[in-house]
């Protein structure tokens, strides 16, 4: 018996060594660190299934060429728990003993920054969600991100949105926390730039009555509400009672996709004619065609952060092609941040972020900004960081 | 918009609330009267009243006011069970009664939180529009709302001042040993008192479901406003609870008109806290604890 069972740890030791060996010989791993659990775990499934989708297409078209290679690509997801801490550990497994060169993620700031000196060191293309701006420089040369911030899209949007509507006063309703202060600050700055006063109320996160606010945003004559920075069901409440209260203004919410539950809240009828930040066209024909996959493989709803980690992860295999090899990440990561005029499945793509961060590692995709019609979103303007149309 | 307007929309939008915390707060009151026990699961009572309006309306499809007489008998039968099974043991050992609540609290809610999950959901307006008087304006759901909850205080009134079974109740309310002594049977008005608090904390839930949004946890928020209404209004003292909820509901309003929201809640605090150092009984309380 005892024999037997050294007979089989040995049989299948061998087995991992020889897949090990073969490992290495053709197969091509990528790294999504992401979050799998808890809260999070909805964008982090998003992006490893669009690593997973990328991966499937050149899988199928016999794998990736490089300098005369062919390497079968295969996704290894690392469930960091949206915890710094726990990102560190899975980051250490990931780097040292996967020998993982090309990573989707890390979803959260907090995990990203806290691996970051670990993939810059050891020379790992990194592909971020994470909003801070402290995410991307130029002392972090591998670190690239694959969403527009906050700080890419506010001020475009709001330059829009003000002039089309002819905005003047704005009053805003954010939560009294950290974020909330910090995202009114920054739209604060968005608006007067465009040419509109944004004056802000503050509110505990558990407030559910808003007449008392909104009675005092209205009696200072505002034309538009923003609510960029509220949960989901606090804006469809927000949005119901200034309906009920007679408001005929605008509302707008530059930023956070949040549209289905807010109708949800407040009703197709408030929400109607509320301008909302959008990630994607679904009716750009290549969007769609990824859309259609992803409901084909996963059979659950696309979230609308997933195609711009499909395209980022085409576009490192696009750059491995270019420099030529796997190995080597620092051609690799050179021939990334030089690609230009990307197509890809959110439209053609370049990488931006000079100005902000002090070098383009930031990945330029378009924006819209629509409007609820009947609870759906329509949209009205096509943006990237430089304006919107 | 001058002052003039903005104080009578204050003031509309504070009696509105008040009548709330009305609500919950003679529920909560007469729960204590008659138990002399602090409720802690009365917040998931209004929770289960906007939760059965959400099941009678959305998924049965029945009328608004159907559905809030509903939620109230579902409210009184429930809440007169669960004080038979639960609370029965702990008729006169009030501590260990009061743990139990919040154990009971934390049941309702997380089965609350397995059935319904934890995505708010929303019960559809019970009237459109909005009314204009003289520059206020009330939404006519409000409005409607105002009018039942004055409604069922009416009939709550009518209650306990004009039937047998009420007047039973208040003699429990105000001393329940000399209630017993006049023939008044503890099997019958325990449950029935704490099923009728409870179901009064059911219909302010029931009332409130279309104006705001229902979830698992809605319920701690007026659970917290109703034990600041108790406290300043005098413990286990009906007009004391009904004088202080509208007080309580005003201030909020006139405070969030004038200051900013956050400084406006921490001013209630401070109401609430110097209202106990100088009047310690509450305003109407008589101090029996």
């Amino acid at each position: 018996m005892k024999l037997m069972a050294s007979k089989i740890a040995l049989g299948l030791c061998a087995a991992f060594i020889a897949q090990g060996a073969l490992a290495q010989q053709d197969t091509l791993k990528i790294g999504a660190l992401v979050t799998l659990s808890g809260p999070g775990a909805a964008w982090g499934q998003a992006m490893k299934n669009a690593a997973e989708l990328a991966a499937d297409k050149v899988n199928a078209e016999g794998g990736l060429e490089v300098g005369g290679k062919r390497y079968k690509v295969v996704v290894i997801p690392y469930d960091d728990k949206y915890q710094a801490n726990e990102a560190v550990t899975v980051a250490n497994r990931m780097i040292h003993e996967d020998k993982i060169k090309y990573v989707i993620g890390p979803l959260g700031s907090a995990p990203a920054l806290a691996v970051q000196p670990l993939t810059e060191k050891n020379g790992v293309i990194t592909m971020t969600m994470g909003f801070t701006p402290r995410a991307l420089s130029p002392e972090k040369p591998y670190s690239f991100r694959a969403v527009v911030t906050t700080a890419e899209f506010s001020q475009p949007q709001i330059d829009w949105v003000v002039k089309k509507e002819g905005i003047k006063k704005v009053g805003g309703l954010f939560p009294n926390d950290e974020s909330g202060q910090a995202i009114a600050k920054d739209l604060q700055s968005s608006y007067s730039k465009a040419g509109a006063d944004l004056t802000s109320e503050f509110f505990e996160r558990e407030r559910v009555d808003f007449v008392p606010l909104l009675t005092r945003l209205f009696a200072r004559g505002i034309d538009a509400i923003e609510l960029d920075g509220n949960s989901p069901a606090t804006a469809g409440l927000i949005v119901k009672q200034a309906r009920e209260l007679g408001f005929k203004g605008k509302i707008i919410r530059t930023g956070g996709p949040a549209t289905a539950d807010i109708v949800n809240v407040a009703g197709k009828q408030a929400a109607n004619g509320m301008l909302v930040h959008s990630v994607l066209d679904p009716n750009l024909p290549s969007t769609k065609a990824y859309m259609d996959a992803y409901q084909q493989k996963y059979k659950a709803p696309m979230n609308g952060f997933s195609p711009s980690f499909y395209d980022a992860t085409n576009m490192m295999f696009e750059a491995m092609k270019r420099a030529g090899t796997v190995e080597d990440t620092k051609k690799v990561r050179d021939e990334l941040a030089k690609l230009e005029n990307f197509p890809g499945s959110l439209g053609v793509l370049n990488w931006t972020g000079k100005e902000s961060y002090g070098s383009n590692q930031q990945l330029d995709l378009p924006f819209y900004v629509a409007e609820i019609k009947d609870g759906q979103e329509v949209i009205l303007a096509r943006c990237n960081t430089k304006g919107c149309q | 918009m001058d002052y003039g307007i903005l104080i009578a929309q204050a003031t509309i939008n504070g009696l509105i609330v008040g009548l709330l915390y009305l609500l919950m707060a003679i529920g909560f009151t007469l729960v204590f009267g008659v138990m002399r026990m602090v409720n802690f699961a009365h917040g998931e009572f209004y929770m289960l009243g906007a939760m059965a309006v959400y099941v009678f309306t959305v998924h049965m499809e029945l009328p608004f006011l159907v559905a809030v007489c509903l939620s109230f008998v579902v409210a009184i039968v429930f809440g007169s069970l669960v004080e038979w099974v639960v609370f029965k043991p702990f008729r006169h050992d009030e501590l260990n009664g009061m743990i139990a609540t919040i154990g009971l609290a934390m049941i309702l809610q997380n089965l609350a939180l397995i059935i319904f999950g934890p995505d708010p959901l929303s019960v559809p307006p019970v009237a459109q529009g909005v009314t204009q008087i003289s520059g206020v304006y009330i939404p006519n759901s409000r409005i409607f709302v105002v009018f039942f909850a004055v409604l069922v205080l009416a009939l709550l009134y009518f209650y306990l001042k004009k039937t047998r079974s009420g007047r039973a109740l208040r003699a429990v309310v105000e001393d329940f040993k000399i209630a017993s002594i006049q023939g008044i049977s503890s099997k019958v008005y325990y449950p029935l008192g704490f099923g009728v608090g409870v179901g009064l904390a059911a219909i302010a839930g029931a009332l409130m479901a279309p104006l705001f949004s229902v979830s698992p946890f809605v319920g701690a928020a007026p659970l917290l406003k109703a034990f600041m209404v108790v406290i300043l209004g005098g413990l286990g003292s009906i007009p004391g609870a009904a004088v202080a909820g509208l007080a309580l509901g005003l201030i909020e309003s006139y405070a969030s008109l004038f200051l900013s929201a956050s400084t406006a809640d921490m001013l209630i605090f401070l109401v609430v806290m110097i209202m106990l150092v100088l009047m310690p009984r509450g305003i109407l309380g008589k101090g029996e604890v």
